[in-house]
């Protein structure tokens, strides 16, 4: 391939071009995010002009080894990581069942596939506000649909448990759209020729999808488990808007946002601690740092063996 | 295009991005009208006020009035939940986009007998300055110096008038349901359970709160914990020195009273009823009663005005003379931002607001208790307030600051119990609570 460029000085233009973008990346993200880990050895409030104190790992050491606290903190990361797998494991086969289902060569798929994205473009308030009041537990419509059947639930209110079930339910509503459209951009890149000569040679549809389809979604089956996992290892909006600050729900991304904002007592005179709220900050980054680069090494290496 | 032109067009674009990245947005917004605060120049006050219905609604007819009166200024207030106005003050102070903000009575101030704890938000915000000093204003002489002293003032200065005490650990009892299933107000436990259980057997619900906030569920309880411990400032202090346990013999009587408040009072669904709902609920004549703070008085009112209600302390005691006490707290305050550009319309808010007639309309519109001793306790609730008043304590929450270290159920909140925690057995739950108040005390000795 040639080099647009030419030689001498003007070879530093495309470095140049990406200047802006990469001053960009540390200014809005990389920038913020060593920040953070500054902020983590220190008791910062996050109060303008408020002094900081270089403190240490003093942060972590409370986080992980202090008291009671420290085992409630490592409760939330093991919810955290059952809410990621369960989100996961339940999103990626849902979303991938809808793909194949809507991109059939049949009618109405379109509005199909429009109703399946659609909680996608809500944003998280207004599916929090939805789901609660479809989960109302005085008169509600699933309320209504338990008494039928003699039965009574508090949904959000009530059982942590139960509460930490919808929570995944409602993310995984919430966010199947995306994955099904990722799966379905796919479906559509694989050659239909690919189709008909496994069917020439006899394959059931089982077969076909074994040794044909999934082997081809390769790309798009890394793309979805990588995001599902990271963007559940990293929620918490929905757990502000639906349940609050409960024991017994609490994922470590909405424990560092209670942190952080003074929510955790039920005062409202609680201190902020953002030093403290930056500690499980990095404390979940390294948690998705070895997942998502262990998940992906696995993946790449899947995709190398396949794909070739 | 040559070479040399395509080179200072690149450069051009990257200078042009680097410059908007780097701009401050603070820059271009409001910062610009600080030369406009004083005298007849336009004036945009950003005010914050918490969501509490009866208090919006006063606050948007006094912002109208106070704009006719001074065309000059504009009034932008803002609302927030009650839970996000701590967080809402920090991020609007330190992005210099407030002027006068709603500030709640200033308390959890650390005390000498505890350790390694952290400040209060109040007192971070002071300390990094971002409250105006308003010590020497005159609309102070206004108010009660106590509630000036106790509620607005840090190391010798006021930052915060303090607009009202309230009371949370009252019930509120509709007369005439109480009259038809004939059913006396009850003074002591054993008849506050006695009246649930005729009203259950009556197919009406014994008490409501709103649930889905989260924190009504367990305030409503916070008579019951006076009842035991009156003394609240005590009941602190015993259980940072360990006096005191939440699983001594008195404390487990506490929880198997707040059993049966979860349990068996509370009516089913309670947990989905938004904070601002439960008055209207109240209202609607479905339930009994409603274990809640006197701020829901006026939205009763307003709800159904012909609705006739009473207002008593929660009989926690099984004795009639334990049970006379309130339990509350120093509610809404206003304080100033130290960096507004609208120093002097900040200034002239408040002092307007402080008038004694525009304050009376505002204790009369939200039911506070009046922290100006000139005002009158004119309201419905006022009237079954006074018997007690002289008997007011500062609650336990306004006094606790857990220990670093202290489990998430280092606490004693009634929605521990089922059917809105996992619990079921008072004396389990007792240990767990003090066992997680200890972990706490053992960190930080």
């Amino acid at each position: 391939m040639s080099y647009h460029f030419g030689r001498g000085k003007s070879k530093w233009i495309p470095y140049l071009m990406l200047l802006p973008g990469l001053l960009f990346y540390f200014l809005i993200a990389l920038g913020p995010s060593m920040a953070t880990a500054v902020y983590s050895f220190t008791d910062a409030t996050g109060i303008k002009g408020a002094p900081i104190r270089w403190i240490g790992l003093d942060n972590y050491r409370e986080f992980l080894f202090m008291g009671r606290a420290s085992v409630d903190n490592l409760a939330a990361l093991q919810r955290t990581l059952i809410f990621c797998a369960a989100v996961t494991l339940i999103q990626f086969t849902m979303g991938l069942i809808v793909a194949l289902l809507v991109n059939q060569k049949l009618r109405g798929t379109n509005i199909f596939r429009t109703l399946y994205f659609m909680p996608v473009i809500l944003g998280v308030v207004i599916q929090g506000l939805m789901w609660s009041l479809f989960l109302y537990p005085l008169g509600g419509p699933a309320a209504k649909l338990l008494s039928l059947l003699g039965m009574r639930s508090e949904f959000l209110g009530g059982q942590p448990a139960e509460a930490f079930a919808w929570v995944i339910f409602i993310q995984i509503w919430a966010n199947m759209g995306t994955t099904m459209m990722i799966f379905i951009a796919g479906l559509q890149t694989i050659p239909s020729e690919m189709y008909e000569a496994a069917r020439i040679d006899g394959a059931n549809s089982w077969q076909v999808f074994r040794n044909v389809t999934w082997p081809l979604l390769t790309p798009s089956v890394n793309t979805n488990l990588l995001l599902n996992i990271i963007g559940s290892l990293q929620a918490w909006q929905l757990f502000l808007v639906l349940v609050g600050y409960r024991n017994g729900t609490q994922v470590l991304g909405y424990l560092i946002y209670a942190t952080g904002f003074g929510q955790t007592s039920g005062s409202v005179s609680s201190s902020f601690r953002q030093g403290y709220a930056a500690a499980a900050s990095i404390i979940l980054f390294l948690l998705v740092l070895v997942i998502g680069m262990s998940v992906q090494y696995i993946l790449q290496r899947r995709e190398a063996r396949i794909l070739g | 295009m040559s070479k040399k032109m395509f080179s200072f067009l690149s450069l051009l674009v990257a200078f042009a991005i680097l410059l908007a990245a780097c701009s401050s947005p603070a820059a271009t917004g409001s910062q610009t009208e600080p030369a406009a605060a004083a005298g007849g120049d336009k004036v945009t006050l950003r005010v914050l006020v918490h969501q509490n219905p009866p208090m919006v609604a006063f606050m948007e007819t006094f912002n109208q009035k106070f704009q006719e009166k001074h065309p000059n200024i504009t009034v932008d207030m803002s609302v927030v939940n009650a839970n996000d106005l701590s967080t809402v003050s920090q991020t609007r102070l330190s992005a210099n986009d407030i002027d006068v903000l709603d500030i709640f009575g200033f308390a959890n101030g650390a005390q000498p007998y505890m350790k390694m704890v952290d400040s209060p938000n109040w007192q971070q915000l002071i300390e990094a300055g971002l409250l105006m000093d308003l010590t020497g204003q005159d609309f102070l002489k206004n108010y009660d110096e106590n509630a000036i002293k106790d509620a607005g003032s840090y190391n010798g200065k006021v930052y915060s008038i303090n607009l009202g005490r309230v009371i949370y650990s009252g019930i509120y009892y509709n007369k005439q349901l109480f009259e038809e299933n004939k059913i006396a107000v009850p003074t002591t436990w054993p008849e506050l359970a006695a009246a649930c259980e005729t009203f259950k057997a009556n197919n009406i619900p014994c008490m409501t709160a709103g649930g889905k906030d989260g924190w009504p569920i367990f305030v409503g309880a916070y008579g019951l914990i006076g009842a035991m411990y009156p003394d609240q400032a005590a009941l602190v202090e015993g259980l940072w020195n360990g006096t005191i346990k939440w699983n001594d013999a008195k404390s487990l009587e506490m929880w198997t009273k707040m059993q049966v408040y979860a349990r068996d009072m509370m009516e089913e669904g309670a947990s989905g009823i938004a904070g601002d709902a439960a008055p209207g609920r109240f209202a609607s004549g479905a339930v009994a009663m409603f274990p809640g703070g006197s701020w829901y008085a006026p939205a009763i009112e307003a709800a159904q005005p012909a609705f006739d209600w009473g207002y008593i302390p929660f009989p926690g005691s099984d004795t009639a003379a334990d049970n006379q006490y309130w339990f509350g707290k120093y509610d809404q305050g206003w304080a100033i931002a130290s960096n507004t550009p609208n120093k002097d319309a900040s200034v002239l808010y408040l002092k307007e607001f402080s008038d004694p007639a525009n304050y009376q309309a505002f204790v009369d519109a939200v039911g506070f208790i009046p922290t100006q001793p000139t005002a009158k306790l004119n309201t419905k609730i006022g009237a079954d307030i006074a018997p007690f008043l002289g008997n007011f304590r500062v609650g336990y929450e306004q006094y606790w600051i857990a220990p670093k270290g202290a489990g998430q159920f280092a606490n004693p909140w009634a929605s521990y119990f089922k059917p809105f925690g996992t619990d079921d057995d008072p004396k389990v739950l007792a240990d767990k609570v003090q066992a997680d108040l200890q972990a706490g005390l053992d960190a930080v000795k």
